[in-house]
């Protein structure tokens, strides 16, 4: 099966179970959220499928083969890409070339060939370079193509983040809280990027406080508290699940 | 079009300094100048670009200099032979150095490289019968054309500028910007698919080529080294122009060195005050310009750009687009 899954993972952090026996498939062309109180292990989910963090139980399958051994380096190999709640840009580099730091794969050159600017790399790094402008553009950041990443606003940063994590040509996109200090409007956009994105054929894992942006875009929702999962399934099931509205939803 | 002019300018103009120079101390500072920075253009590599604080190239100096005296002097080997040898003996070390090494937290990477030039400067003066001890050994120079002042100068001058064109390539392409990816947030290089180590690993070795390069003509310029020739401040010399120059910049060091490298000579006042000198000048950049010289040049161009337009921050997306960057393949 084409998908990222996490089967029966848990996480302890000390005597603390950040998470608990959770499963959890996230499908290309799929948008799933994630959702939960402060502490409910969201992103320790998202940091285990990225590799950040290593498993206690459980295992991690892409495409139905472990991956629990892979390091970050190689799942972003594998077509894994995500974003940071906090997000870490190159602050001294200027967008377009932030975007382009995330097409280090598809460069793939040695050291020599570059010293030695061989035709190949250089016509191989034009073509990215074109890809990566094109998906700068694409996520909204045309007017700061050439800023350096220190002078973006904080909507700016989130856009570039999802910009740079696109340009690794991921099959599966995780991303941390990206509508964290967005303006209305931002979170619109962010939702019509995040569609576009999906109807890629990417798989895009949504980690998320605002419940509503979540159940518009997602067709799948996990809900987590202490690290269990409490409701999983369509925004119509969980949005009405009594243990969802006790814990998170506050109905 | 303009910059290939002025590079082009720079470049004659550099060629023909011996015959402009009034004398032949100005062809000698040249020289060493040039020698410098063939070791701190591969070294801004690692400081300036992946971020990694080698305070202890010197040693990677003193081999590529024994090499050369050894080999060439002692065994007679062609100079030029001798040279490639003492590039890749440096190579060799920068490998050795950076293995253990350059998985090591940023301050204790620095205390290892320090160790290293340490152990370097023991070992140059305890193995007396190879490179004559505290007493030193005798270098010979070139063969015909670099024979000369004006000759070693050249030659000095084609190393310096192929090495600058080398880093120029790498800093200005997927490479450069890897590495100040490493630099910047490990996490977000981690998270790109890069592979920390062995970029890092990789420009070490370079830079170790580059400083036993730096190494044989500094030798040969010097026509007679001694352990005490390579003393832990020139070390700590080569760190601080990069510091000054700025991190991230190719133009910036190369300011710094020149500047650092000149002044004192120059300036004769400034020589008395030795290490002084450096010390305050490192403090004033960190202090006023942590960045560096580099980068007030980029402040001043960004200053005039900005009053051009005015600054949007709104985000709008360009869906289509997306959607088309999105389908493209891997590209060609």
């Amino acid at each position: 099966m084409t998908a990222l899954q996490a089967q029966a993972v848990s996480k302890h952090f000390g005597g603390i179970r950040a998470l608990d026996q959770v499963s959890l498939t996230l499908r290309p062309g799929e948008v799933h959220g994630l959702i939960g109180p402060n502490g409910s292990g969201k992103t320790t989910m998202l940091n285990l499928l990225s590799g950040y963090y290593t498993k206690d139980e459980g295992v991690i399958l892409l495409n139905s083969a472990p991956i629990d051994a892979a390091s970050v380096r190689h799942r972003a190999r594998l077509g894994i890409a995500r974003t940071f709640q906090k997000p870490r840009l190159l602050e001294t580099l200027s967008v377009l070339d932030n975007a382009m730091v995330g097409a280090w794969r598809d460069a793939s050159s040695s050291f020599l060939s570059a010293a030695l600017a061989l035709p190949f790399v250089t016509r191989r790094e034009a073509a990215l370079r074109e890809r990566a402008r094109e998906l700068v553009l694409g996520v909204g950041l045309g007017h700061a193509m050439h800023r350096r990443a220190s002078l973006l606003e904080h909507a700016e940063q989130r856009f570039l983040e999802i910009a740079r994590a696109l340009a690794a040509r991921p099959r599966f996109l995780l991303l941390d809280e990206p509508a964290g200090g967005l303006t209305v409007a931002e979170i619109g956009h962010l939702e019509a990027v995040v569609r576009t994105v999906r109807d890629a054929g990417i798989g895009v894992l949504l980690v998320e406080h605002h419940t509503d942006f979540v159940f518009r875009v997602c067709s799948v929702v996990t809900t987590l508290d202490r690290g269990r999962i409490i409701a999983q399934g369509t925004p119509d099931v969980v949005r009405n699940d009594a243990e969802v509205n006790r814990v998170y939803l506050g109905a | 079009m303009r910059r290939l002019a002025a590079g082009l300018a720079i470049a004659v103009a550099l060629a023909a300094l011996p015959s402009w120079a009034t004398n032949q101390y100005q062809v000698h500072l040249a020289t060493l100048i040039g020698v410098y920075w063939v070791l701190i253009a591969g070294l801004n590599l690692v400081v300036g670009y992946s971020g990694q604080l080698s305070i202890g190239h010197v040693g990677l100096l003193a081999i590529g200099a024994y090499v050369y005296a050894v080999l060439a002097g002692t065994w007679d080997w062609p100079p030029l032979l001798a040279l490639a040898a003492s590039g890749a003996a440096g190579g060799l070390c920068g490998l050795l150095l950076g293995l253990p090494s350059l998985r090591l937290p940023g301050f204790y990477f620095a205390m290892a490289t320090l160790a290293f030039s340490l152990i370097v400067a023991e070992l140059s003066l305890a193995m007396g019968s190879v490179t004559g001890g505290g007493t030193g050994l005798a270098v010979p120079g070139f063969p015909a054309p670099f024979d000369t002042p004006g000759g070693l100068y050249w030659l000095v001058l084609g190393i310096a500028g192929i090495v600058t064109l080398l880093t120029w390539n790498v800093a200005s392409r997927m490479w450069g910007l890897a590495l100040i990816a490493i630099r910047d947030s490990p996490v977000a290089a981690s998270a790109a698919g890069i592979s920390i180590f062995r970029a890092k690993l990789t420009v070490f070795v370079f830079s170790g080529v580059t400083a036993g390069l730096a190494g044989a003509l500094f030798a040969a310029l010097q026509s007679y080294i001694t352990p005490d020739t390579f003393a832990f401040d020139i070390g700590l010399f080569f760190f601080v122009c990069i510091i000054i120059g700025g991190r991230g910049s190719i133009l910036g060091p190369f300011l710094g060195t020149v500047v650092l490298t000149a002044l004192p000579e120059v300036v004769a006042p400034l020589a008395k005050l030795g290490n002084f000198f450096y010390g305050a000048l490192l403090l004033v950049v960190v202090l006023v310009i942590p960045e560096g010289i580099g980068h007030l040049v980029e402040i001043a161009a960004a200053r005039i750009a900005r009053r051009r337009r005015h600054e949007s921050h709104v985000v709008q997306p360009d869906l289509p687009r997306l959607a088309a960057a999105l389908a493209r393949g891997p590209a060609a």
